[in-house]
């Protein structure tokens, strides 16, 4: 087994559960472990039940296993204070906000977290004091460009004539470039490093690990493995609900992509109990101790999809956004949301902006509803056009261009050209509903954060501003017309998930009244034990969310789609 | 030869050009100054996020600034006075201080 493991795979997957079973399971064998969390939203916390940090907390349930929780905008607000403290009393205060603005950024933010990472891979001590180092990370996006980052700046900072971009947020960057180049290699040492990727026997999701595990091979990312997560075992042939969960796993597991084959598969099989304490991950990998479930009866009389479309149609919303973490069927439900509005006689323009999205909307313009895709390198591509054709009304000469490209190439660009469309679209909103399936959690947040600064930057810039972008911000917090709707599923993680994922909707000052519960056993009349036990076991957690809602909670039925 | 040195707010990058909306101003002096010191122009050009401590120890912009702020950014020094705060020189302004033919950038 290799020095470092990395665990990736789609948000909700159960990357965190696997990770911590393993870490637990190796440590219990005697080794010493280092368990990391790179996640932003990382729930480890939870499951730990005692507070972590970015030093290392030893476990007091778990002998000889160490947990870092690395927080990449705690990480980045700990560097913006490190640079502008020394500055603080020798310039004036409106100075001092100008940095702190600038230092505000989300490229701030993965410079950050890219920073601790590479410092715990190539830390030569922590790698002779513990026999494995296990790295639970984010979301596959933020992951991809997380790791993507180092290869790309290793190029850019040798091959840049004009000075480090974007990338002299870290001053002294120069001077990490070799730590950076050591944690490319260690991560692209098969002998040193094994990427095991987390699916679940459901089409995206392997979708979504075949794309990142190729996208990994290309940084030279060789040694991999596929963990299929919550495999149903107790499978039975009475009960219809089992036998369809049965039937999807094993017609999404006969299609997973070839890319995937190539690499030792194991699977985990699905629990009845949820994994949000020690003693149930360290059960994760051994056995199911079914306890009873007596009188078991489907939920009733809860709300509804339905209930939440009346409610925001008839309270005028423009604007409408599902947002929660990748995979717990946002885009499923915003388009659900688009049919009833337009069902109801709404005019609906329908926009995705999730990249692992692969839904077919022949059916959705069918039913009169425009729709759009936010696609990042398409509209990168745009604003980088837009930009040069600026370039050339100046003259430029192409030594100019090319001095201009590569300012292009920043980070930052992608976002900005992302929200500049996101703008776009919201902009139409003044004459008809516009409903927006977001990215998964990280990006969403970032995006959001973009938004913000870009509001301020908005004020005071001398630059060209669209009026779509002035008017958005005051549009996403005016509640008459917006609505964020967080969804979830009946699990601790992506409930935990959701509930910071308000707190920062709150932060942000945007309004959000509907909670939907997506996928729930407890409205199903399954007949089988195991599932009953499931089911059982989800009320917990519905009951939280109409708890965090207010009671504004819509349930979906588990569905066989 | 003048030397020239264009004291700058804090900028997401060197030139700006990434920050979120396209600012001509910028993208002319970007080109401006990278033609100038192609020709070997002694000109430089200073981001207050990236070197913060040039804006305290050169006594003449942390004595304007103290006085003005922020707002007082940009600040254009010529061999080492201020000529030009609170915006950047114009092309016609460059090209007289170094002797360099600009013409063929559009005049601002």
């Amino acid at each position: 087994m290799t020095k470092y493991l990395f665990f990736t795979g789609k948000g909700g997957v159960g990357k965190t559960s696997i990770a911590c079973a393993t870490a637990i399971g190796l440590a219990d064998a005697g080794k010493n472990i280092l368990l990391i969390s790179t996640d932003p939203a990382s729930n480890l916390q939870d499951v730990f039940n005692q507070p972590l940090n970015g030093n290392g907390t030893t476990i007091t349930e778990v002998p000889n296993l160490t947990v870092v929780n690395l927080d990449p905008e705690e990480a980045a607000a700990k560097y913006k204070e490190s640079v502008v403290a020394p500055f603080r009393g020798k310039l004036p205060e409106s100075v001092i906000q100008n940095m702190e603005e600038q230092l505000s950024g989300s490229c701030t933010v993965e410079i950050a977290a890219f920073n601790e990472f590479s410092d715990f891979i190539t830390d030569k001590a922590k790698q002779k004091e513990y026999d494995h180092i296990i790295f639970d990370t984010a979301p596959t996006g933020h992951t991809l460009r997380m790791l993507q980052l180092p290869s790309a700046w290793s190029t850019f900072i040798s091959e840049s004539t004009h000075g480090a971009s974007c990338l002299g947020q870290l001053s002294g960057l120069e001077a990490r470039k070799e730590i950076y180049k050591q944690a490319v290699q260690s991560l692209a040492d098969g002998q040193a490093t094994r990427l095991v990727l987390v699916s679940r026997p459901e089409v995206s999701a392997l979708k979504e690990a075949a794309r990142s595990s190729q996208e990994l091979q290309l940084l030279g990312i060789q040694n991999q493995l596929l963990i299929i997560n919550g495999l149903l075992q107790q499978f039975d042939e009475n009960d219809e609900v089992s036998k369809q969960i049965q039937n999807r796993q094993q017609s999404a597991l006969m299609s997973t992509p070839q890319v995937l084959n190539e690499y030792p598969v194991y699977s985990v099989p699905l629990r009845s109990y949820n994994l949000s304490n020690i003693s149930n991950i360290r059960q994760l990998l051994t056995e199911d101790n079914l306890s009873g479930t007596k009188d078991y009866q489907p939920l009733k009389d809860e709300k509804s999809l339905d209930d939440l479309i009346n409610d925001l149609y008839s309270s005028g919303k423009k604007v409408v956004f599902t947002m929660g973490k990748g995979g717990v069927g946002k885009t499923t439900i915003a388009t659900n949301i688009a049919l009833g509005l337009r069902k109801r006689g709404a005019k609906v323009h329908l926009t995705t902006t999730d990249p692992a999205n692969h839904l077919n909307y022949d059916f959705v313009i069918k039913a009169g509803i425009t729709v759009s895709k936010i696609d990042e390198t398409v509209v990168l591509e745009a604003y980088k056009n837009e930009v040069r054709a600026k370039a050339r009304e100046n003259n430029m000469s192409a030594a100019d261009m090319e001095y201009i490209e590569e300012d292009l190439r920043s980070p930052c660009t992608q976002e900005i050209a992302v929200f500049k469309a996101f703008a776009d679209i919201v902009e139409k909103a003044d004459n008809e509903i516009v409903v927006i399936d977001t990215a998964p959690t990280g990006h969403t947040l970032l995006l959001l954060d973009a938004t913000e600064s870009y509001h301020k930057e908005v004020e005071r810039t001398q630059g060209e501003v669209s009026g779509a972008v002035a008017h958005l911000l005051p549009r996403l917090r005016n509640s008459q017309e917006t609505e964020v709707v967080v969804v979830t599923l009946p699990e601790a993680t992506p409930v935990f998930e959701a509930e910071r994922l308000q707190l920062d909707l709150q932060r942000a000052g945007i309004h959000n009244k509907w909670w939907v519960v997506n996928s729930c056993l407890s409205l199903t009349h399954t007949q089988n034990p195991f599932l009953q036990a499931k089911a059982q076991s989800e009320l917990t957690w519905i009951e939280k969310v109409k708890q965090l809602s207010n009671r504004n909670t819509a349930l979906i039925e588990w569905k066989d789609i | 030869m003048k030397t020239i040195e264009i004291f700058e707010e804090a900028m997401c990058c060197p030139t700006g050009l990434c920050g979120p909306s396209i600012n001509p101003d910028l993208l002319r002096i970007s080109a401006v100054l990278d033609t100038l010191k192609r020709k070997g122009v002694n000109i430089s050009r200073h981001n207050l996020k990236d070197e913060p401590q040039l804006y305290v120890s050169n006594k003449t912009v942390n004595d304007f600034l103290m006085k003005y702020g922020v707002e007082g950014l940009p600040i254009t020094l010529v061999d080492g006075e201020i000529v030009v705060s609170k915006t950047y020189p114009t092309t016609k302004q460059l090209s007289e201080w170094t002797g360099v033919n600009l013409n063929f950038i559009p005049v601002k």
